[in-house]
């Protein structure tokens, strides 16, 4: 008797928790939804689009037939007269300013984490940069390097680094590498930001005892900081890899990518290709070739990742 | 310590100038705004350009605000803004709830990860099937496309930045209002929202500031300069009026001001968010 109500109250119990559950999804389904249909219609289709569409003659005119064209749009977006430039342009523009960054970023950090008066005005100041519309940024810099008037060009004539103002954007070997500047000076607050929360966490200790061990500033950094700083750094990297090899607006609000294609990288491309030639095809077979690169870079670093903690378990 | 006297004193030194070496670079683009917007014209147009405003004038203030369409780009700036920030916020309140409290279901899960996907999908990449879609639905040339590629960048962000807001609160709480016989959705809005407050307003802020700052999508999908909102606007400027940096400059200044407003407000639970965001990876 007292077994089968035992048994009883297990089932009931096991009916009624089970209820509650499937309730609990069926809420927690509901909530979900509507984010998952925005990535549905919004990112999702788009993707699959652009890569159909780009084994397809599409282009906004409608003259294009719609039909299957194979590879023929890969081939012509490689072969088309600016695509090694701006193959070459766009790795560029990606190493030298993530790499500009990174330094400015890690230096900034080291001396805000520094025990000194005046820190959280400090902060404030740098992080400005990062809070500016890029196109103000870009007018900004336009303006400060303009040959007639600017102010840059002005000092550094009066400085004698230069014997006359010098077009920086509207000369081909200076263009982009002045965009990459500006772009540096706008994006550097933060690296800054994460890799100072990064030290923050640092304990102290290790730096009293390496300190104790005679080890210098110079090699505690070297030995401590840096090794210490190396997951974040990694994430950082990475993800400023992508946003700027990416990045449409610096580049377009200051030379639209001239002066003849000098400063032009492949989103400078894909615009170009889809609105001002209005070629889908050619702009979508251009996108899933950025696209590639990024899906190739992210196995990269997730093998190396692997390979890593694999070593570690080794161990 | 260890260390000497001396040392210390070399170390403190050295950061002081690279402070304030920083800051200056930091600053001056801004500070060299606001010198060119209250100059006249015959003052920006110098060849040696100069700190101090001989007649300072607000003409340039003036000439923008009255005489361009930079009164009406801004009003559809923050018209876009203010409801991007509450479209998202509405769908993200949802989605951030159950990723906090369910993520023990295989589809929260799922749509956690598309999240993440969906934030390192490159904007480029969307914007010329996004242009044909809009194309299509004849949402060209109207805010709603901007809304919708807007929303779909701040969905995300807002989810991540309040699942960890929510994830915080605790769950006797809740079940203490569950007792109550209180609704899932009456006990968001009774129990959840208002202690999370702070975080609501900190995520609204980075959405808007998002959609203020944004330039490709607005470029691109609007034609009509009615309907054009500031960043693009600005853009345009350049063209219209090649060389009269002034007005630009004054343009500029006007439209930054809001967001460094913003900024100014929110910078404790900006520097949190990004760090909290970067983080995490």
């Amino acid at each position: 008797m007292r077994v089968s109500v035992e048994k009883d109250a297990e089932s009931l119990s096991r009916k009624r928790r089970p209820t509650r559950e499937v309730k609990a999804k069926q809420i927690a389904y509901m909530f979900v939804l509507p984010a998952f249909l925005f990535f549905l219609v919004i990112v999702a289709y788009p993707l699959v689009s652009v890569i159909w569409d780009s084994f397809h003659d599409k282009n906004l005119l409608n003259t294009g037939d719609g039909r299957f064209v194979g590879l023929a749009n890969y081939v012509e977006v490689i072969r088309s007269e600016y695509f090694v430039q701006a193959f070459v342009n766009t790795g560029i523009w990606t190493i030298v300013s993530v790499a500009g960054e990174y330094i400015l970023g890690i230096v900034a950090a080291l001396a805000l984490a520094q025990r000194i008066r005046g820190r959280a005005i400090f902060r404030g100041i740098i992080i400005i940069p990062w809070i500016v519309p890029v196109v103000v940024a870009g007018l900004t810099w336009t303006w400060m390097l303009t040959p007639d008037y600017g102010v840059l060009n002005s000092w550094l004539v009066k400085l004698g680094l230069l014997d006359e103002p010098y077009y920086f954007l509207g000369e081909p070997d200076t263009a982009l590498l002045s965009i990459i500047i500006v772009n540096i000076w706008r994006s550097f607050p933060f690296y800054t930001i994460t890799l100072l929360a990064a030290l923050q966490s640092i304990p102290r200790d290790i730096y009293e005892a390496a300190a104790l061990d005679g080890i210098g500033p110079v090699g505690r950094f070297f030995k401590i900081t840096l090794p210490q700083l190396k997951s974040v750094s990694i994430v950082l990297i990475m993800i400023h890899i992508i946003w700027t090899a990416i990045n449409f607006d610096f580049i377009w609000v200051m030379t639209e990518g001239g002066p003849v294609h000098s400063s032009e990288t492949l989103p400078i491309m894909i615009y170009r290709f889809a609105m001002q030639e209005l070629n889908i095809g050619l702009a979508s077979a251009l996108a899933s070739l950025m696209l590639a690169f990024m899906i190739i870079g992210f196995m990269m670093y997730y093998l190396y990742i692997q390979r890593k903690s694999g070593n570690r378990g080794g161990m | 310590m260890v260390e000497s006297k001396r040392s210390k004193l070399v170390q403190k030194l050295l950061t002081y100038v690279v402070l304030v070496a920083f800051s200056l670079f930091c600053l001056f683009p801004f500070l060299w705004m606001v010198i060119t917007a209250l100059k006249p014209t015959d003052e920006v147009r110098s060849t040696r350009p100069s700190f101090f405003i001989e007649n300072p004038t607000f003409d340039n203030f003036l000439h923008v605000f009255w005489n361009t369409g930079f009164l009406t780009y801004f009003k559809n700036s923050l018209f876009v803004g203010v409801a991007a920030t509450a479209l998202s916020l509405l769908i993200s309140v949802l989605s951030a709830y159950a990723l906090s409290r369910f993520m023990r279901f295989r589809g929260v899960k799922l749509v956690s990860v598309t999240m993440i996907l969906s934030q390192m999908v490159p904007p480029v990449l969307l914007l010329i099937p996004l242009y044909i879609i809009m194309m299509q639905l004849g949402f060209l040339n109207t805010h709603i496309s901007l809304l919708v590629a807007y929303t779909t960048f701040t969905i995300p962000l807002c989810t991540f930045m309040l699942t960890s807001f929510f994830s915080s609160i605790p769950i006797e709480l809740e079940e203490a209002a569950e007792m109550d016989g209180c609704s899932k959705i009456g006990l968001i809005c009774r129990v959840i929202l208002p202690i999370s407050i702070p975080g609501l307003v900190s995520t609204s802020l980075f959405a808007f500031v998002n959609a203020w700052n944004e330039f490709m999508f607005g470029y691109v999908f609007i034609n009509d300069d009615s309907l054009r909102t500031l960043t693009p606007g600005l853009s345009l400027f350049k063209g219209l009026y090649t060389t009269d940096w002034g007005s630009i400059m004054s343009a500029s200044v006007m439209s930054v001001l809001p967001v460094v407003i913003l900024f100014l407000y929110l910078q404790k639970y900006l520097v949190e968010g990004v760090t909290a965001g970067a983080v995490k990876g």
